[in-house]
């Protein structure tokens, strides 16, 4: 069973029906503010439901799927004076609450645009990982290359290429022989349901803006705690050349491999290939690099976006037939967005996810089941902060055991303040 | 299992939704388009009514939302003026819906702030929204009166929008969903802004008997009533909590 109990869900249930109704009268339109402006608390509210998703497409980070969610955020920021701001989110998805954002952000010359934050802090790397809130994301589904769960894991690893090609298509849930022998989903390239933990510096000056990170983990396992003594480096550098127009590119590379993992895949064996036992600080060697590049235009009633990630693991090999050096992957997406009138959008997402081939003992395939994906819908403003959106996602998948299509209508009602 | 989580969602989804249609605080328009017969609009030289509007409430601006995810501090704004009351009569003279030249207004975008914060004009008149910032800003209003939906357009440019129906159009920006203000629009010319101090004058009013009302951020006061004699004057004062 992937979700909670019905118990807990039932409570959980009463809780938001009982909430809500006592609340009729008093929810808030805007952002709540006390203590003379110095704290704001924001939030958002949604409730997304779609049919069963046999084919695991819309499944999360956290094994459910996003098509089938109440999703809660309240974040909230405190100003201390005019160089530091406290800020915090906490988000429950279905029945989970946890800690999303914590962090606290430093601005050291008031009269620069140049911050520095430290804690759990926001993406460094991408243009949508910011921008995951239901207020920001003109569909219901998210981006391939920031929810699709691949069969890479930080936690476990394939010894052989032959092990690898045949969890092809089970990113959602799967084994692996080296390392956790837990039955857990993959990662998607870049995580949109985490957020890491480190150092970020960010700074604009005319047109363009630059962001520097070291965190915990990497762009498709943050961590709180780092599970592999090595960091990750990631960069953003954004463009707006002109109003409308945003330009990023942004990198990534940090060791992906837990220690626990990098240890279990280097054991000497005389069956294996790997070099040996790892010396201290080796799995570093085993990382996760990214690069990205996105582009949005905008103007009048529609706007444009575009983003493409490359990703890139290395692994130990471990048996032959072994894995390549590089276990490459690209997302791509396109979508837009359009008001029709006040109160009405219609919108569009088109987007594949493809992998590198890798050669087994009877044949050459990519690592990972290729997806692709359009989404189709609208939303309609109920009132300023009351959106009721509609979807239709047709999923393909090129290979692998699970179901190779599914066509998911779905409907969300988002509620923020 | 299923059915249990199938009801979870929608009946989140249709409290969700009745708790947030019903704390919706947009104001039931003021403004009405229905003279009272109390006098003719004939001889009769005109009175004003002048006066004061205290505010004792504490009024606040809408707050930027805390922004978790933005990378860095985002760049001040400018502060709106919510001190400025609107007084109008309730009720007009006959002869005030005469169509007349509807003349043009101007609410910028600045700073991330509509300015001014309140607008009152009457119907016919074509309110232009310039953008006076380098980055977007996209104004729309959901509202009864008068739906629009600008776009977004840039720094120096302005588009323009006719409010041909009396009532409280709600304004705000797409992409800042800190910036609102209001127009109200009024189907007569009997309504005053007030100044810093709160002051109002509403000058030219033909003689006899008028509900008065005073405005503020969405709330109004209850009408009082005053009769306004042949070339007279009248101070009349409010207090809104």
């Amino acid at each position: 069973m992937k979700g909670p109990g019905t118990a807990v869900r039932l409570s959980w249930m009463l809780f938001v029906c009982v909430a809500s109704t006592a609340g009729a009268q008093t929810l808030p339109s805007e952002p709540i503010s006390i203590a003379g402006g110095r704290v704001t608390v924001g939030g958002d509210v949604t409730g997304t439901w779609g049919p069963d998703d046999p084919g695991f497409f819309n499944d999360t980070d956290y094994g459910h799927s996003a098509l089938r969610m109440l999703r809660i955020d309240v974040s909230a920021a405190v100003k201390m004076g005019p160089h530091f701001t406290f800020l915090g989110e906490v988000r429950s998805e279905n029945t989970t609450v946890r800690p999303y954002a914590l962090y606290l952000r430093i601005r050291p010359w008031t009269a620069r645009e140049f911050d520095i934050q430290v804690g759990r802090v926001p993406p460094t790397f991408g243009a949508f990982a910011r921008r995951t809130y239901a207020s920001d994301n003109p569909l219901i589904g998210y981006p391939l290359g920031y929810q699709y769960m691949t069969t890479m894991r930080a936690d476990a690893l394939a010894q052989s290429v032959d092990e690898l090609l045949q969890k092809r298509s089970q990113g959602w849930g799967f084994l692996y022989s080296v390392g956790n022998r837990a039955f857990l989903g993959g990662v998607a390239l870049v995580s949109a349901f985490r957020w890491d933990t480190g150092v970020q510096v960010h700074g604009t000056a005319g047109m363009l803006s630059a962001t520097a990170a070291v965190t915990a983990g990497t762009v498709s396992n943050p961590l709180f705690h780092d599970d592999n003594s090595g960091r990750q480096v990631a960069g953003r550098v954004e463009l707006r050349p002109v109003a409308g127009l945003v330009a990023g590119t942004s990198l990534a590379w940090g060791p992906f491999l837990s220690g626990d993992a990098a240890r279990a895949a280097t054991v000497p064996l005389p069956a294996r290939v790997a070099p040996g036992n790892l010396a201290d600080g080796e799995e570093k060697a085993f990382t996760q690099t990214a690069w990205g590049a996105d582009l949005e235009y905008s103007r009048d009633h529609y706007i444009i976006r575009f983003e493409t990630i490359v990703s890139a693991w290395r692994l130990p090999a471990v048996r032959q037939p072994a894995l390549p050096s590089s276990l490459d992957s690209l997302a791509t997406y396109i979508e837009g967005r359009y008001k029709l009138r006040p109160r009405l959008y219609v919108a569009a997402r088109v987007e594949n996810l493809a992998f590198s081939d890798v050669t087994g003992t009877r044949t050459t395939l990519g690592w990972d089941a290729p997806v692709s994906r359009v989404e189709v819908g609208g939303g309609y403003s109920i009132q300023r902060n009351l959106l009721l959106k509609l979807a239709y996602q047709y999923n393909k998948r090129g290979a692998g055991k699970e179901i190779p299509e599914a066509h998911l209508p779905a409907v969300q009602l988002l509620f923020w303040f | 299992m299923k059915d249990a989580s199938t009801l979870f969602v929608l009946c989140s989804l249709a409290t969700l939704a009745a708790s947030a249609a019903s704390s919706s605080v947009v104001p039931v328009p003021l403004v009405s388009s229905v003279a009272r017969p109390a006098v003719s609009a004939g001889a009769q030289a005109n009175g004003a009514i002048r006066g004061r509007v205290e505010i004792r409430r504490v009024v606040t601006p809408m707050e930027r939302r805390p922004g978790v995810a933005e990378l860095g501090t985002p760049p001040g704004r400018g502060v709106p003026d919510l001190r400025r009351s609107v007084v109008y009569l309730e009720s007009a003279p006959r002869g005030a819906f005469e169509p007349s030249d509807a003349g043009r207004a101007v609410m910028d975008q600045r700073n991330e702030t509509f300015v001014p914060h309140v607008l009152a004009i009457t119907t016919g008149t074509i309110v232009d929204f310039p953008n006076s910032d380098k980055f977007y800003h996209n104004v729309f209003s959901l509202s009864k009166t008068k739906p629009f939906d600008l776009g977004r357009y840039a720094t120096g440019n302005s588009r323009p929008v006719r409010f041909d129906r009396p009532g409280i159009v709600r304004v705000f920006c797409d992409i800042h969903s800190h910036m609102s203000a209001f127009i109200l629009v009024f189907s007569h010319p009997f309504f005053a802004l007030t100044d810093a101090e709160g002051r109002y004058s509403i000058d030219n009013v033909p003689p006899g008997t008028y509900g008065v009302v005073a405005w503020n951020e969405g709330t109004s006061s209850d009408p009082k009533t005053v009769t306004v004699p042949d070339r007279g004057l009248v101070e009349l004062d409010f207090t809104l909590r």
